[in-house]
């Protein structure tokens, strides 16, 4: 073995807490590895260049960079060794930053720690074969469950740059929330007109096909060939699809969870969504009093929504000023926590309706008791230090967003994980917001997190874009990490054709022998665990692999 | 080896790439905080683990093993962690004849849970400690 190893500072990241120096210095002793050094960012140019230089003039044969986890940056390195002529799958990449530094502050222990972790890393590597990536092709069609603004979008981008779409969605009508909203802040458009637009001009394109009142039942494959069931009323209809754009939406928040706010018991509390959908609260004086209450259903422990629901501040301003429009000599009071009205433009919207003459109280509201006279509302406020008790004609609750319950059934489906809030996870909040752990898998708008209607468009083209990229190409490499059996020493027990998940484990009653159906195995490693004689093993993780890395894992260093 | 024991318990863990790595992964940009002694091995599902990993880390000096998956029904290879609970609870059991059934752990975590993570990780570090501390007295 000629071992090369690459140890990256990651600026301040890594070098903070890990002595790199003594590290690589460490590694220099070690039989087999040739070069061990240290390097401000590897994954640079001039960071990149030192990998080459070195695997050419020593000839290396192993690679090991230990820097941030595997799943960045991870094409980068496979590409790097592969322009340098070495397999891709003689790399290891050892993560001592998410594992090490970023998670211990005493710089001997965590020293210690990432030379353990690089040892098992490098023990582990010692064993390395050369693979083959599989190569597969790629089915041109994408999937996109759910109809609103942000799914719309997804597959109005994907169906103009020549991909099959099969848009799903649940509800009778496409358009989702979206189409209910009134006025669009800051356009002032009217949300039906905005997505009629995208539904008329989808509708218009041949390589469109839309269920309505639909849902997405099988799902099974991988990235390329996805095999979708979708079933329409009574039904099923089998599809193969490339990739996958989940844009399932949010559901409105329900103020009824929160009994102290009398919601659904009194025409005079309403929501900024009931208001928005047309429904008219109750006949008003000229010289209204109106309340409007912020944060709610965000930003509430109680509850167990602790997020921001991004949109509800401007909506909150929104209806305050139009009450203003309507009503000029009204009272309007609007109690918050802090107005977060973050889209561009939102701070001098904020002021402009101050001016207005709405004022603002800081301290939520405690609770809301419905009189003959009025409406009372009970509360702290934070600012002065004491309470308060006032009347009003009518009470707005600007509502925030709430994941869709259906959210859970959907990430069993397609095996994509959801956060604690029920939203579905990106596979990295800022280097990869679009896509979800699985390959070919992206997900937009309000399924993600609570979203404006700006930002689930772009979201849900954003995400098109990149699964575009990926159907484009017309294929796509496979880990070939894959099972394999070895003939010589299988007994012919069938234990692993009995576990095997994929059934991909078939038994040759011929040769009493059990062989691997390349193209239905998943690479759980289920059967290598399973035999009893050790002839299956999984490629890319073999016993030995595991073995030796639990071995230098607890390695005196 | 003496040396070493006294900065506290050695654990090795085995994470499955779509959920506990995941989530460990997440701990680490979270710049959450758990003990050093704590030490992670990927792979690519919790089923791969063979109870022959669990007695070789124990034999080759770890005061503890943890293996760790996505949780029932969450499996990105549908059922892998059903065979992995199967597999766990027997080993356990032979544990438990050598009253070491306190080094061996199971637990689900998915990838959005880093803070569960920790916890599982941290009690079970703080609990091998204690045991440990309490033989030294005797």
């Amino acid at each position: 073995m000629r071992a090369g190893i690459f140890i990256c500072h990651c600026g301040h990241n890594i070098k903070h807490t890990v002595d790199v120096r003594r590290v690589s210095e460490y590694f220099r002793k070690i039989p087999g590895v040739i070069v061990s050094t240290d390097y401000a960012f590897v994954c640079s140019e001039p960071g990149q260049d030192i990998i080459v230089e070195s695997i050419k003039r020593y000839n290396l044969d192993r690679v090991v960079i230990a820097s941030c986890t595997p799943s960045l940056h991870g094409d980068l390195f496979k590409d790097l060794l592969k322009k340098s002529g070495v397999n891709p799958f003689l790399l290891r990449r050892v993560s001592i930053r998410e594992h090490c530094s970023w998670v211990g502050d005493d710089v001997e222990l965590n020293t210690e720690k990432a030379k353990r972790l690089i040892l098992a890393g490098l023990y582990s590597a010692s064993h390395y074969i050369p693979l083959e990536e599989k190569m597969v092709e790629v089915e041109k069609s994408a999937l996109v469950i759910g109809g609103g603004v942000s799914g719309l979008s997804a597959a109005l981008f994907l169906a103009r740059m020549g991909i099959k779409v099969y848009l799903v969605e649940k509800e009778a009508e496409l358009g989702g929330h979206v189409r209910f909203l009134g006025n669009i802040w800051p356009s002032g458009r009217k949300g039906r007109d905005i997505v009629g637009e995208m539904i008329e001009e989808l509708k218009g394109l041949t390589n469109v096909e839309i269920f309505t009142e639909a849902e997405v039942t099988g799902f099974e494959g991988f990235f390329g060939n996805y095999g979708v069931t979708i079933r329409q009323s009574d039904r099923e209809r089998k599809v193969i699809a490339g990739g996958v754009v989940v844009a399932s939406g949010f559901v409105p928040f329900d103020p009824a969870i929160k009994p102290e706010l009398n919601y659904g018991k009194d025409q005079r509390i309403v929501t900024t969504f009931d208001l928005e959908r047309g429904i008219e609260p109750p006949d008003l004086p000229d010289r209204p009093r109106v309340a409007i209450l912020h944060c709610v259903g965000s930003r509430d422990e109680a509850i167990g929504k602790s997020y921001c629901s991004r949109v509800c501040c401007v909506n909150a301003l929104k209806v305050a000023e139009t009450i203003k429009g309507r009503y000029p000599d009204s009272y309007v009071e609007s109690f918050y926590m802090d107005v977060r009205a973050h889209p561009r433009g939102g701070e001098e919207y904020f002021e402009a309706v101050q001016e207005r003459g709405v004022l603002f109280t800081r301290g939520n509201v405690g609770e809301i008791v419905p009189s003959e006279s009025g409406v009372i509302l009970r509360g702290e406020d934070t600012l002065f230090g004491e309470v308060y008790e006032r009347e009003f004609d009518l009470v707005i609750l600007s509502i925030g967003m709430a994941s869709s319950p259906g959210n859970r059934t959907l990430a069993q489906l397609l095996k994509i994980t959801l956060d604690k809030d029920g939203f579905f996870l990106e596979a990295h909040i800022k280097l990869r917001p679009y896509d979800t752990a699985v390959k070919g898998i992206f997900i937009a708008g309000s399924c993600s997190g609570p979203k404006d209607t700006e930002e689930s468009i772009n979201h849900g083209r954003a995400s098109a874009l990149k699964l575009f990229g990926m159907l484009n190409l017309g294929y796509a490499f496979v880990d070939p990490f894959i099972s394999w059996v070895d003939p010589k020493r299988c007994s012919g027990c069938r234990q692993c054709e009995e576990a095997c998940i994929a059934k991909a484990i078939k038994f040759d009653e011929a040769k009493r022998v059990v062989k691997v159906e390349e193209a239905a195995c998943m690479g759980c490693g289920l059967c290598n665990a399973t035999c009893p004689s050790s002839a299956i093993t999984l490629k890319g993780y073999m016993d030995s692999f595991i073995g030796d890395e639990i071995s230098g894992l607890l390695e005196v260093v | 080896m003496e040396e070493n024991r006294d900065k506290g318990p050695e654990i090795v863990g085995f994470a499955c790439s779509y959920c506990t790595f995941k989530a460990s992964e997440m701990a680490g940009s979270l710049r959450m905080k758990y003990p050093e002694g704590i030490r992670v091995i990927q792979v690519p599902c919790s089923s791969r683990v063979d109870p022959a990993f669990v007695i070789k880390a124990i034999l080759e000096g770890a005061d503890g093993v943890f293996v760790a998956g996505c949780h029932p029904g969450d499996c990105h290879f549908i059922k892998g962690n059903f065979f992995t609970r199967r597999k766990i609870a027997a080993l356990k059991e032979m544990f438990k004849a050598f009253s070491m059934d306190g080094r061996l752990k199971l637990f689900w975590v998915s990838a959005a849970e880093a803070r569960r993570f920790v916890d599982k990780v941290t009690t079970m570090y703080k609990e091998l400690k204690e045991e440990r501390d309490a033989g030294k007295k005797n």
